[in-house]
């Protein structure tokens, strides 16, 4: 910045004077100020400019505050430093979800893991405990019975359906089937099923099936 | 045209973001401020703390000033509401801490700008006053006459210079080289 000569610096304070006392609005006044704004020194001059008048007109305090201004200044900087560090970022403004998501993201993720082990721990239980899957077992038993009793037309025994059953390897059933009693019936129930079955009588009636040995 | 336009021509500065603008205008108004606030709190180094606070308030809330009072009305309002609130708080609130006797020399009380009351601060004060008031005195009839009759009449360029009889220019140059003479007596005791 170029060194003003005393006449120009003189002529800028001639025109705070004016600016102090008067602001009539025209070129020349808002071109002070701008130069007030501006420069640092024309600031201080018009601080002494002002402090004439308070002392003259004596409201001046006993203990004068120089540093008041400055201390205001400091505070004012500081409120918005600190209103600055805790705005949300304008490129997220108007945006919830993209707002959102940096907070969502690792609570979705604990959700979704939550829910994981949840439906393992609950798996795991119903594997492990024998009694609802014995009573389903007994269930599908007896019906298998009632449904053979109602094809065939022969009371068959309750032992002779009683699906041993044991639950081996997760979830798979094996199905102990080796009484001489079960194999005939469900020879039986495979014949007449096929002979009497409505979708293939009259197509195939060569064709039966032989029996329920040949389809195990 | 006067003081007013140039406090509303700061204000709209200060509303664009001028934050300079804002500091002429404590500049301009601190000592009328703390003088209106030492009439509610007889502490001195309250008044400044009470003033600050007033102007932190005025600061905040100048985005909603629409100029439909003077700058300064408004400014004493927030001035006069801190200083009854500020009181109204000390009548409830019990003393902060409690200070020995022995301790008792050394207090200062809670205020962050107690700092400058002490005895050079008191010393330089006084001493700018005599300054200025020595200075006025060695000052030529003419401009004597005329920054008194701007200062502590408050006569505008115009009524001076029809007491003074001269042209408006002469007026605005005399009472800038009472300024200029006076400040040049003043600025050593503030640099």
């Amino acid at each position: 910045m170029a060194r003003k000569d005393k006449s120009e610096v003189m002529g800028e304070q001639n025109k705070i004077s004016t600016l102090l006392d008067e602001f009539s609005g025209d070129e020349q006044s808002y071109a002070a100020l701008d130069d007030l704004l501006s420069d640092v020194n024309l600031q201080y001059t018009l601080r002494r400019y002002q402090m004439i008048g308070e002392v003259m007109r004596h409201e001046l305090p006993d203990q004068l505050n120089i540093q008041f201004s400055a201390s205001v200044k400091l505070h004012i900087d500081q409120i918005e430093t600190h209103t600055r560090s805790t705005d949300i970022p304008s490129n997220l403004k108007g945006s919830s979800s993209l707002w959102a998501w940096p907070f969502l993201k690792p609570v979705a993720g604990l959700a979704i893991a939550a829910t994981v082990a949840l439906v393992s721990v609950t798996l795991w239980q119903s594997v492990n405990s024998g009694s609802p899957s014995s009573q389903v077992v007994d269930q599908l038993a007896n019906v298998d019975r009632q449904q053979i009793e109602q094809l065939t037309n022969q009371t068959v025994p309750s032992e002779a359906v009683t699906v041993s059953t044991k639950i081996n390897e997760g979830m798979r059933w094996t199905i102990i089937n080796d009484t001489p009693a079960l194999q005939q019936k469900l020879n039986a129930y495979l014949v007449n099923h096929t002979e009497y079955s409505n979708s293939m009588q009259g197509l195939i009636p060569q064709v039966r099936v032989v029996g329920f040995d040949s389809q195990q | 045209m006067g003081t007013n336009q140039l406090d509303a021509e700061l204000v709209k500065r200060v509303q664009n973001g001028d934050k300079i603008a804002f500091d002429i205008l404590v500049q301009k108004y601190q000592q009328k401020v703390v003088n209106l606030i030492s009439r509610f709190v007889s502490d001195q180094a309250e008044c400044y703390d009470i003033a600050q606070e007033t102007f932190i308030k005025a600061y905040r809330a100048i985005g909603n000033f629409r100029g439909d009072s003077q700058f300064y009305t408004w400014l004493y309002r927030i001035a006069a509401n801190t200083a009854k609130n500020y009181l109204a708080s000390r009548a409830r609130k019990s003393p902060a801490y409690s200070v020995d006797v022995e301790d008792a020399e050394h207090y200062e009380g809670e205020s962050g700008l107690k700092e400058y009351a002490n005895p050079e601060n008191l010393l330089l004060t006084d001493e700018i006053k005599k300054t200025i008031f020595r200075a006025i005195e060695a000052l030529p009839e003419d401009l004597k006459s005329a920054i008194t009759l701007r200062e502590l009449e408050g006569l505008s360029y115009e009524e001076i210079a029809e007491v003074m009889d001269c042209p408006i220019g002469t007026v605005r140059s005399r009472i800038f080289r009472a300024r200029d003479a006076i400040d040049k007596e003043l600025r050593p005791l503030l640099e």
